[in-house]
């Protein structure tokens, strides 16, 4: 029989290589919008045109919103190392309001955007794509809303230190990442109108 | 996807020996890599049979294109009707072919197997790093094939613009019977087939990576898992381009949006769209639909780097060379993709570029290939059937490769796009190639599989047959292409230029059936080995490798006890010294002191004076 410290020692390096499956996931992900973008560009170089909107202003309050959730698992994460799970819990339910809070305020800006005549149906492929990459973001906000929850999951069970800051991890590769992500399309999209 | 394995750390990969399998867990929903590569084997077979099924269906119209046969329509119904079948079933028929060998046969049945099986064996780990996400990375594929074959359960057919699916025909569904349900079904199916495509590649480099046993080092592995580990690194850069060209293609289809699509007429309707481009559709989809064909042929090379080195009882000639031209072939596969859009109306100097480029990926094939010959000269070669399919990769692979370097020249491939001069070239370079690597595959780790053999006369049969048909159906087709056949036409009978070719067609249509008979061997022996094959020793081949190791009965966690350390490289074969012609990985260099040489020792001194302290006492006799 194999012994307990080779047990731990393998559950170790199993969460490890979990941890690293996120961190591909994150590099697999990044190609697929680095697809959507590049389509952008090809069709912006061939057609001498972008999308041409004034991006309605809401975009910027979910860009600082988003912004304000990654702070918040920071803190959580912090928390959570100093070993103070309540802590991490409320700062952990702050993440999760403001990823709400994004995508309410993704919703109000297509509709701003539908408002104003530029519509996912369009003949300029440009402003198609704006809301093709937003949407797409936003499933992976649903996703990285599942990872918070996982996390606060393991809070509220008491797992060991060791898998709580596992989940803590991956929930904070996965959220810092869409945080980042969004902001890279938010300030492509404003740079190739 | 990720989320998922995140509530199974407590109960996976350390409950060896002490887990309740009932028959669900065991056979149906298996999170043990082995029964998973057995899955994804056998699903892989059944639907190489269906593709293999389906290109006998077009060769024979492509043989007899006036003739009727009655049986047809008894078995196709309105596809076949009055027995000859009809011309858009028959573009179904080219397309569903190609789009299961690619992707379901040569990338999921390939790696899907051989990864799993190999890379906890062979690495000495317990298992994946996530099992569950492993199995669900099955039943991703499983569905996604279910949803591929309904497609043949539609009114209007399967999707028939070819397996690259280009716009305008796959995106206005309109277009033709094809590009309805049946391309909407491909294109959900393909969305599924990639997201169990990615899950199995990133545990497989997170496995790679993270869980090796105790002393092996990268320079260590088998080639085997040099290979399936590019092979998922491309796998992980290349299939998320696909996704966003598909999504993009399921807007134009589905919801009216042109990214694809610009200035149309539908008979005399003009469609809305305006200002998309299909080009774009080809940059995106060959941007990933290049690497896949190295996604496709890897694997292959890595299984016979093994098979041909442990067959020929010699270590493979330039290890580090071979393990540096995959590197070398993984990063240009992922810069050569323009090569198939030469004549796209590219920029002639960009057609250049890309032509350098794939000129170029011909050295690090061709360093593979000379390494697999100086393997095999002067070996001590033992002709299992494994061997005899590895050597019929290396065959194929050379003699398809030499094509490539024609089409790779942008102003060669102006005579030559579209012809089946490509159909030759690619049939045999990554389509018979990566089949033969394959075969060699099961072949070889048959054993480890199922604990039995398979009969090797039934194996020199199904070899012999299927590598002379191979020949036999494709080479006559480089001539056809020579002379301007396109490829995918329905009757050569249309067209008076191809009539005097509808020979050559008649004997290659028989080649194939025949060819298609030798998988009847094959079947047999592998289904009937399962129960019935005689029993296999622990390590039949007498092979290096630690899955030869394991005890032969199926064991979840592989290893009862401990995982072996791994002290020296797989491919310690004839090793002038030592008793045997093998060491495996797991021998000491302590217990072989009378082979050891002093590179064994990387540079450490330590041990290098204790072998020449051990030299000095007991000095062999000096040559």
């Amino acid at each position: 029989m194999v012994s307990t410290i080779q047990q731990q020692e393998e559950i170790s390096v199993g969460l490890k290589s979990k941890k690293f499956v996120v961190w591909l996931f994150v590099v697999s992900s990044t190609i697929m919008f680095g697809g959507w973008t590049s389509y952008y560009l090809v069709f912006m170089a061939s057609k001498g045109k972008g999308h041409g909107l004034v991006l309605p202003e809401v975009f910027n309050y979910s860009t600082g919103v988003l912004l304000l959730s990654s702070v918040c698992l920071f803190l959580a994460a912090r928390a959570l190392k100093g070993g103070n799970r309540s802590r991490q819990r409320l700062f952990l339910w702050c993440t999760f309001a403001l990823g709400i809070v994004f995508g309410v305020l993704q919703f109000q800006g297509w509709s701003s955007l539908y408002q104003t005549g530029a519509v996912l149906v369009n003949n300029n492929a440009a402003i198609s794509m704006v809301y093709v990459v937003s949407g797409f973001h936003l499933l992976h906000i649903v996703a990285g809303l599942a990872f918070v929850m996982s996390s606060l999951a393991g809070s509220y069970k008491n797992v060991s230190q060791e898998v709580a800051e596992y989940r803590q991890d991956i929930t904070s590769i996965f959220w810092h990442f869409i945080d980042i992500l969004w902001i890279y399309l938010y300030v492509f999209l404003l740079l190739n109108s | 996807m990720s989320t998922i394995s995140l509530h199974d750390t407590h109960h996976d990969d350390h409950g060896h020996g002490h887990h309740h399998e009932t028959f669900l867990t065991k056979y149906v929903f298996s999170q043990d890599h082995k029964m998973i590569a057995k899955q994804f084997l056998i699903t892989g077979i059944i639907m190489a049979v269906i593709a293999m099924l389906l290109s006998i269906l077009f060769r024979i119209q492509l043989a007899w294109p006036d003739k009727t046969f009655p049986l047809l329509e008894t078995f196709l119904g309105k596809w076949a009707e009055g027995g000859r079948i009809k011309p858009d079933f028959f573009l179904a028929l080219v397309t569903i072919h190609g789009t299961i060998m690619v992707f379901f046969v040569l990338t999921a049945g390939l790696s899907g197997t051989f990864s799993n099986l190999l890379i906890p064996l062979q690495l000495g780990a317990r298992d994946m790093a996530s099992p569950f996400m492993n199995m669900l990375s099955y039943w991703f594929f499983l569905v996604a094939c279910v949803i591929m074959m309904s497609s043949f359960f539609v009114q209007t057919g399967p999707a028939s613009g070819g397996w690259t699916v280009y716009p305008p025909l796959s995106a206005v569904p309109k277009a033709m019977p094809g590009s309805g349900l049946g391309m909407t079904l491909w294109l959900v199916s393909m969305v599924i087939f990639v997201a169990s495509s990615l899950m199995g590649s990133l545990n497989y480099v997170a496995t790679i990576l993270n869980m090796r046993t105790k002393g092996m080092d990268l320079w260590k592995m088998p080639l085997t898992i040099w290979a399936i580990f590019l092979t998922a690194v491309l796998g992980i850069l290349s299939f998320p381009v696909l996704v966003s060209g598909v999504v993009l293609l399921i807007f134009d289809r589905s919801f009216g949006t042109s990214f694809y699509l610009s200035d149309l007429v539908f008979g005399t309707e003009i469609l809305p769209n305006e200002g998309g481009s299909p080009i774009l559709w080809q940059h995106l989809f060959w941007f990933l639909g290049h690497p896949e064909v190295y996604i496709v042929i890897m694997p292959a090379l890595g299984i016979s780097s093994e098979i041909i080195s442990v067959n020929s009882r010699k270590p493979i000639f330039g290890y580090h060379a071979m393990v540096y031209s995959l590197i070398g072939i993984t990063v240009l596969s992922f810069i050569v993709w323009g090569h198939h859009m030469f004549v796209t109306g590219m920029n002639p100097l960009l057609g250049g570029v890309f032509m350098i480029t794939t000129l170029i990926i011909a050295v690090p094939s061709a360093v593979k290939t000379f390494n697999y010959l100086a393997t095999l000269w002067r070996g001590n070669i033992r002709f299992t059937p494994a061997m005899l399919f590895a050597v019929g990769l290396v065959s194929f692979f050379i003699s398809g490769g030499l094509t490539g370097i024609f089409l790779g020249n942008a102003s060669l491939d102006i005579n030559l796009h579209d012809t089946y001069f490509v159909v030759a070239h690619f049939h045999l370079v990554m389509g018979s190639a990566a089949i033969f690597g394959m075969l060699a595959g099961v072949y070889h780790w048959f054993p480890k599989m199922f604990g039995r053999m398979m009969n090797p006369k039934l194996a020199y049969l199904h070899f012999w047959v299927t590598f002379i048909c191979a020949y036999l159906v494709f080479f006559p087709l480089h001539f056809l292409g020579l002379d301007g056949v396109p490829r995918r036409y329905y009757a050569f009978t249309e067209f008076e230029f191809m009539n005097k070719w509808l020979t050559v067609n008649t004997f290659v249509t028989w080649s194939a059936i025949v060819a298609a008979l030798a998988q009847v061997a094959f079947l047999f022996n592998f289904f009937y080995s399962i129960f019935r094959g005689k029993k296999a020793t622990q390590n039949p081949w007498e092979a290096n490798t630690l899955e030869w190791t394991t005890p032969v009965e199926r064991l979840h966690g592989n290893w009862p006890g401990e995982i072996p350390t791994v002290y020296r490289w797989p491919y310690d074969y004839s090793k002038p010294g030592a008793a045997e012609d093998f060491i495996p990985q797991t021998t000491p260099f302590s217990e072989t002191m009378s082979s050891n040489l002093p590179h064994d020792f990387e540079g450490n001194e330590e041990a290098e004076r204790i072998q020449k302290e051990w030299e000095a006492t007991n000095k062999p006799v000096q040559q």
